[in-house]
């Protein structure tokens, strides 16, 4: 028995021993410098065209190029895969010159005829970020007018063009011909790379992390990264406390309780910056109570917007349909918490006092969004109106905004900036092509359609300007939404990380490109 | 040598009940030989007080159906406070008593429906025998083999939120433990003396299982869905950790950890009171189960 | 004796067929639309058919099972709808991480139990033999996954003593896999450092899962060590002034070894299908894990091939240690 307990002893204290150098040990592995980034989004898929999510994203803006990058805050679009472009007055055509010193990771370089076929794959699978190019671009109108010219010819004027096309990667046809397959080099491209990025991947392994290194020849020079590693970290207290430790130097996924935990924390550095992200509550406009505009307004001014801000932690609230930076009108009148307004508009409505009982559903394990339907729920007992709420799992909720009738009375959206332009969030949230999904399940309003539309096609920036003013107003008089919290973006970092300048666009796809450790 | 057959099967069912009663009156007096078990029947009958009070006893009720104080967040255990309150303000102490009541009635509502299902599975596998029992303890037994925790989560989150749901998907895989139970017990007794005598006299099975040889199982049967409630507790919140289950607003222990968890270690009391709650819950069924058992069935003394 | 195990392998195979069939018939009627997420909110409906008819969606269910049963057994477990990954080698990852757990904790709570049952039965009745049934009830009502927070806020938060998460620091390399379990691996490659981080991080999940086990190991082996001690050769050696030790120890080893032997088969196939929030907690790459996340996403070919893999390793689990509890145990009538 003695010599067990000795035994366990020793173990105990060579563990601890061991542990003290453990974070020290991993981060200084012979010299090299390899950035860890903690994330709780896997990376199921790398094929360009097809995958999607901010984890996606990040792994392809590393190991693939687009024409332009996007940059800086507020963002702009800088010369990439493209040294140079032009644009004819009718924003009907796109002319690009490439870069002569962009290399295709085996060494070939990337030439337009690349571009080309990159793109046409791009639309001809539709999906991934296909959507932002689709019915914009003209399949047929894609041409390589020499070795490194490529021209692009629109099917109607498309104003934030330049900004989606950051998305739009290209990827090496040779490769992608060879293992063509059967289906257009998608099960190829889902676990192997043909891009011209930095960076490769070194080890793959799927819902725990993925390793990059750095290629021995880049095309494009910047910062001192060796590598880096994309971990899966569920737990948003454990990649806290990763940063913390030092044995990861940037969490992505914090929420605002633990960006105050790190408050003094020595060696973290806190990013918190306003973005161009959403959260609204839609609200069913088609079917049930809430078709009635009145039940609608009253809601929307019953709203406890403070709790929902006090429980947002670091956010601001909405201002309106257009997030602040994309055209957000500073003279548009939202709905506040006026209980008085909102018992006004209940007496114009088909519910004069209450007494109905509405849906909401959420998403499953979604902390904020249970945390917010509670508020709702509060807020709505203030009216008399009764709130059932229903977690389900993300399948079920996007089944069920097939039709109007299936849809909840409420139901949360989150909404991420892709590209930075106002027709991202106008279009993605409230254009009736995109009923029956998830993200604008069933408002359509042809008028409001018609602004869109023009607002796309508009290349006049005041003119623009105009246009989603008009928008903006006709929408929250509408009150399809209950508009909620712009959550700022959280990110905390080690100091040893230099190089990292904050863009309001897809933040959490770390950018390796100008990232050094000290 | 024979024995005197009684004709009338009623006479043969008092007789047995009154043995039955003055077997219940020696446990009872068993088990107040055992501390312990006292201790589970005194936290069991205080959970199940908490439990009925409903919201009264509760220091403020109306957060358990959902009110907020978004200006009272986080605020550590104080004098008005006993827990502490979580991400929206609400009092966990409150929240801790109002989830008592689903932790419950779901962990109650599971074991009888499982006792319920499992002993007429048993019950018909062992009397009829033959090929209804080989195929129905087939089923049983590959059931058991199967994981059942992955199992109860895959089936409520696909029948969807809701503690019926929940006390479906989870009791579903919980009969063949009773049904092999009963099955042994019924096949122990098919050929016992006033089962021949009732099945001489024209009774049909049912009526036999019904009013003859289930009364005399009801102590094993009893065991354990006592033993089993505490885990059928602890199940419950196993689903609403992974946030299967119960509809919000209602307060339930394991979501309230699983929430907690982003919360550590600084809010440690949103995490903490949950996790005791579940513990002391399962320890308390736990203690008179096992306490039942002795008292019941003291062969089987551990 | 060879015949005899020849049976019991022929009779599993028409257990594991009935298996597969009863997870064949669960998977299909969870209800939801899986199809909708993998094609994404873009999707056309050609798109969605052509989806439905690559997992054979629109196939009469007979059928569709005859399709699963050749699939498993030619190696296609089916692909996730969520990776479009083969099923399979998920679980080729997945599985020996879970098992290294349950492994881990079997023989923590074997060890342990032993010792502390044996302990107990030795002090019967003085305040060590108390301590321990009280712990050992404890520890069977106490939830894993709140031990599970408890040991990561004290251990590795506070103390820093084990790792936080997770089966290996990041910006190592693991040692080769053979085995897919990292302490083994470490083992066979002989890198003792390896070794060293493997357990750190191995640590705590494995004593968060061993905590059942081990309390019931600890009763049964009190019990029967007691058994054991009143018996009349016991007795009978003592009143002889022959120190009961060298009896003791071959008695109760031998009871030792065969309730320990009832409980591990008890326990594997329990703790096997018990590890999802441990995993969840320490973001243990298992089985768990993997089941959890499929099931939040309708993905219900990884969760098949999940509970079928286990039910499978617990039908044969089971069926060596009836053979083990022959060999150790010749007393032991073999039908």
């Amino acid at each position: 028995m003695e010599r067990r307990r000795l035994l366990k002893g020793a173990a105990g204290s060579a563990l601890a021993v061991s542990a003290a150098g453990l974070s020290g040990l991993a981060l200084a592995q012979q010299g090299k410098k390899i950035l860890v980034i903690a994330s709780g989004q896997d990376i199921p898929n790398f094929d360009p065209h097809v995958a999607t999510g901010y984890s996606a994203s990040m792994l392809l803006r590393n190991t693939y190029d687009g024409l332009v990058r996007v940059e800086g805050n507020p963002p702009k679009v800088m010369p990439h895969l493209a040294a140079s472009w032009a644009v004819s007055p009718d924003g009907l055509e796109y002319v690009f010159k490439l870069d002569t010193a962009a290399r295709f990771q085996d060494g070939t370089p990337v030439t337009a005829n690349a571009v080309a076929y990159s793109l046409r794959r791009t639309l001809r699978l539709a999906k991934g970020n296909a959507w932002m190019i689709a019915g914009v671009v003209d399949p047929n109108g894609i041409e390589a007018t020499d070795v490194q010219t490529v021209k692009f010819k629109l099917l109607k004027p498309f104003a934030p063009f330049l900004s989606v096309l950051p998305w739009q990667f290209i990827v090496n046809p040779v490769l992608v011909e060879t293992n063509k397959g059967a289906d257009d080099g998608q099960e190829y491209l889902r676990k192997n790379l043909a891009g011209s990025g930095r960076f490769k991947i070194k080890r793959a392994e799927q819902g725990n992390l993925y390793e990059f290194e750095r290629v021995a020849q880049p095309w494009k020079a910047g910062g001192n990264l060796d590598g880096a590693i994309w971990k899966i970290v569920r737990e948003t207290s454990s990649q806290r406390l990763m940063l913390a430790r030092g044995d990861a130097h940037i969490a992505v996924d914090l929420t605002s309780e633990d960006m105050d935990a790190l408050k003094d924390r020595p060696g973290v550095v806190r990013i918190l910056e306003p973005e161009f992200r959403t959260f609204s509550i839609k609200m069913n406009t088609e079917s049930g109570p809430l078709a009635d505009a009145n039940l609608r307004k009253a809601v929307s001014h019953a709203f406890n917007y403070k709790g929902m801000l006090d429980a947002a932690g670091y956010a601001e609230l909405m201002v309106g349909p257009l997030p602040p930076g994309l055209m957000s009108d500073p003279k548009l009148k939202v709905p506040r918490t006026d209980l008085e307004a909102a018992r006004a508009y209940m007496a114009k409505s088909k519910y004069p006092n209450g007494g109905v009982k509405l849906t909401m559903v959420h998403v499953t394990g979604l902390e904020q969004q249970r945390q917010w339907s509670l508020v709702l729920l509060d807020s709505l007992k203030k009216i008399g109106i009764d709130l059932e709420i229903k977690p389900m799992v993300w399948p079920d909720m996007v089944a069920s905004t097939k039709t109007p009738a299936t849809t909840a009375d409420f139901f949360p959206v989150y909404q991420t900036g892709n590209y930075a332009d106002p027709d991202n969030v106008a279009y993605a949230a409230y254009h009736s092509s995109r009923n029956g999904n998830w993200q604008n399940p069933v408002y359509k309003n042809p008028k409001v359609d018609a602004l869109i539309e023009k607002g796309r096609g508009e290349i006049d920036p005041k003119k623009r300007l105009a246009i989603y003013t008009e928008f903006q107003k006709m929408v929250v008089d509408d009150a399809p939404d209950i508009f909620g919290v712009l959550e700022k973006r959280r990110i905390a970092m080690r100091d040893t990380v230099q190089g990292f300048s904050f863009t309001p666009v897809a933040s959490n796809a770390i950018d390796l490109q100008k990232l050094s450790l000290k | 040598m024979m024995t005197t057959l009684p004709l009338d099967t009623a006479e043969l069912a008092q007789g047995a009940s009154r043995a039955r009663r003055d077997a219940w009156r020696r446990a009872f007096y068993r088990m107040r030989q055992s501390s312990l078990s006292i201790v589970g029947l005194v936290l069991v009958l205080l959970l199940l007080l908490v439990a009925a009070a409903g919201n009264s006893m509760a220091p403020f009720p109306d957060h358990i159906t959902g009110g907020i104080d978004t200006a009272m967040r986080f605020k550590p255990p104080s004098w008005s406070n006993w827990m502490g309150t979580n991400e929206l303000g609400q009092d966990v102490f409150s929240l801790v008593l109002g989830g008592a009541r689903i932790s419950l009635f779901a962990g109650l509502a599971v074991v009888l429906l499982a006792a319920a299902v499992g002993t007429i599975v048993g019950a018909f596998a062992g009397y009829l025998g033959g090929w209804t029992d080989e195929v129905l303890m087939r089923l049983a037994d590959l059931k058991l083999t199967l994981p059942g925790l992955i199992l109860a989560m895959a089936v409520a989150a696909a029948l969807g939120a809701g503690t019926l749901n929940m006390v479906i998907a989870i009791s579903l895989g919980w009969w063949p433990g009773f049904a092999r139970l009963v099955r042994g017990e019924v096949l122990s007794r098919r050929e016992e003396v006033y089962v021949l005598a009732a099945r001489a006299l024209g009774a049909g099975p049912v009526r036999i299982l019904w009013r003859h040889i289930l009364p005399n199982i009801v102590s094993p049967v009893i065991v354990k869905m006592s033993l089993d409630v505490g885990f059928a507790v602890l199940t419950v919140a196993s689903l609403g950790f992974v946030g299967i289950g119960v509809k919000p607003p209602t307060p339930e222990w394991g979501q309230m950890l699983s929430t907690a968890r982003g919360f550590l270690p600084d809010y440690w009391w949103t995490a903490i009171f949950p996790g005791a709650a579940i513990f002391l819950a399962v320890l308390s069924f736990n203690l008179l189960g096992d306490g039942l058992r002795d008292v019941l069935d003291p062969k089987s003394r551990r | 004796m060879f015949a005899y195990i020849l049976r019991r392998v022929v009779l599993l195979v028409p257990v594991l067929l009935g298996l597969s069939m009863m997870v064949f018939a669960i998977g299909r009627l969870l209800p939801g639309d899986p199809v909708m997420l993998a094609a994404g909110p873009n999707a056309s409906r050609e798109e969605i058919a052509a989806l439905s008819a690559e997992f054979g969606l629109d196939q009469p269910i007979p059928l569709q099972y005859w399709r699963y049963l050749t699939g498993l057994l030619q190696g296609d477990w089916g692909r996730s709808l969520q990776t479009r990954g083969p099923v399979l080698e998920d679980l080729k990852v997945y599985l020996p991480a879970t098992l290294e757990l349950v492994l881990a904790a079997m023989l923590i709570a074997v060890v342990a139990g032993i010792l502390l049952g044996l302990l107990a039965a030795v002090r019967r009745n003085g305040w060590i033999d108390y301590l321990v049934r009280l712990a050992s009830l404890a520890s069977i009502s106490m939830p894993r996954f709140f031990l599970g927070l408890i040991l990561q806020l004290v251990f590795a938060m506070w103390l820093g003593w084990a790792a936080l998460g997770g089966r290996f620091p990041l910006t190592l390399s693991p040692p080769p896999s053979v085995t897919g379990m990292l302490t083994l691996d470490s083992l066979i490659a002989g890198d003792m450092q390896a070794l060293l981080l493997a357990l750190q991080h191995l640590a705590l999940p494995a004593i968060a899962m061993s905590l059942s086990p081990l309390a019931t190991i600890t009763r049964m082996m009190r019990a029967s060590t007691m058994e054991v001690l009143q018996q009349d050769y016991v007795l009978t050696a003592r009143a002889l002034g022959i120190p009961p030790r060298k009896l003791l120890f071959k008695h109760v080893l031998r009871n030792a070894l065969s309730s320990t032997l009832t409980v591990i088969g008890l326990y594997f196939g329990w703790l096997l299908g018990g590890t999802v929030l441990v995993e969840t907690v320490f973001d243990w790459p298992g089985v768990g894990l993997y089941a959890t996340k499929s099931i939040l996403t309708q993905d219900f070919m990884p969760v098949m091939g999940v509970v079928l893999s286990i039910g499978t390793m617990f039908v044969v689990f089971n069926l060596v240690i009836d053979l083990l509890y022959g060999v150790i145990n010749p007393k032991v009538q073999l039908r």
